[in-house]
């Protein structure tokens, strides 16, 4: 079962991938386990991904939880390395450069419309709008640490909403 | 740069802050890499944060865990993109361990709903503030512009696939500016 965690674990954070195989092929987790498990992800800071974590120790305790971690980061870490060795390999050639050049703006307008529907989810009514507002400005214009924010935010949230 | 000053050991303790205070999902950490590798620590400079994030959306996996492993690859090579990775997601894994352990009922916590109601508002307003710093010092000139509105339009209005949109923006990139060099 460890071994299967191993080979399994994946890396690609599709939750419809995770569940198909995790939940109807292999009946590891209940359908509820699998939702608690993302409810959990979204919970805890940083990426979602820890998602698997909780999967991992669900299916085989601790080891199982330090696994599923270690295999959903490895091929990351591996396309990751090698992409980016590539990438300032060839940063000067005039294919990449100019390449880059279209990409860069694109990166822009791709995160753009995920805060767009980041923020129909989120931003629910004149409170919500006003933290994200307070939250920009702060960053924008002044020197505080991004955690402020989120603390701020979260202490905001439990008092007003 | 001076990147023979950073020690595995600061890109680890960086990651480790980043991981551990940027909850409310994945976008907040942009805005934490933002300022604690550009503007503070001066690791990389803007152009480089925009590179990576790049390169983070154009991998398969997780995008913003990517641009972590991206630029910890450029400080430190692999050793950087093992502790970036280490760093950004041990809190996390921590934490879930223990909620899994102790198997809290997260959806019943009135509490827990507000405060995190309070955090996804703020990370829409992260996000926005690293949209528009990176604007400034990427979207220069009209023909930039437009790649960030097409690549906008395509994900917001036709849902168009990610990875897809970065490789077309390339593919027009190289044509429109490759040409003129």
């Amino acid at each position: 079962m460890v071994i299967n965690a191993l080979t399994i674990g994946g890396g690609f954070v599709m939750l419809p991938m995770l569940q198909k195989e995790f939940v109807e092929n292999h009946h590891w987790l209940t359908n509820q386990e699998f939702l608690d498990a993302i409810a959990i992800g979204q919970l805890t800071p940083g990426p979602l991904t820890v998602m698997n974590a909780v999967i991992g120790y669900k299916v085989s305790g601790l080891i199982g939880a330090v696994l599923a971690m270690v295999s959903s980061y490895l091929p990351c870490i591996i396309i990751v390395t090698i992409g980016a060795k590539y990438y300032y390999d060839y940063k000067e050639s005039i294919i990449v450069k100019s390449s880059f050049k279209g990409i860069k703006p694109a990166v822009i307008g791709l995160l753009s419309a995920v805060a767009i529907s980041l923020g129909n989810t989120a931003l629910v009514d004149p409170l919500t709008f006003g933290i994200a507002i307070i939250s920009f400005a702060v960053i924008v214009f002044t020197k505080t640490d991004p955690s402020f924010v989120i603390i701020g935010a979260g202490i905001l949230g439990a008092v007003l909403l | 740069m001076k990147e023979d000053n950073i020690t595995v050991k600061d890109i680890f303790w960086k990651f480790l802050k980043i991981g551990s205070f940027s909850f409310g999902g994945v976008y907040s950490m942009l805005a934490f890499f933002e300022r604690e590798l550009v503007e503070k620590a001066k690791w990389l400079t803007h152009d480089e944060f925009v590179e990576s994030v790049a390169i983070g959306q154009m991998t398969p996996g997780p995008p913003i865990v990517n641009t972590g492993i991206c630029i910890g690859y450029r400080l430190k090579r692999i050793k950087g993109a093992l502790a970036t990775t280490a760093g950004q997601s041990f809190t996390g894994t921590l934490l879930a361990i223990l909620l899994a352990v102790f198997y809290v009922k997260s959806k019943g916590n009135v509490l827990l709903t507000s405060v995190m109601k309070g955090v996804g508002a703020a990370v829409v307003g992260l996000l926005l503030s690293i949209i528009f710093k990176m604007s400034k010092n990427t979207i220069k000139d009209l023909k930039a512009a437009l790649f960030a509105l097409a690549a906008f339009s395509a994900l917001a209005v036709f849902k168009l696939n990610p990875i897809g949109l970065i490789l077309a923006s390339g593919i027009l990139g190289l044509l429109v500016y490759g040409r003129r060099t």
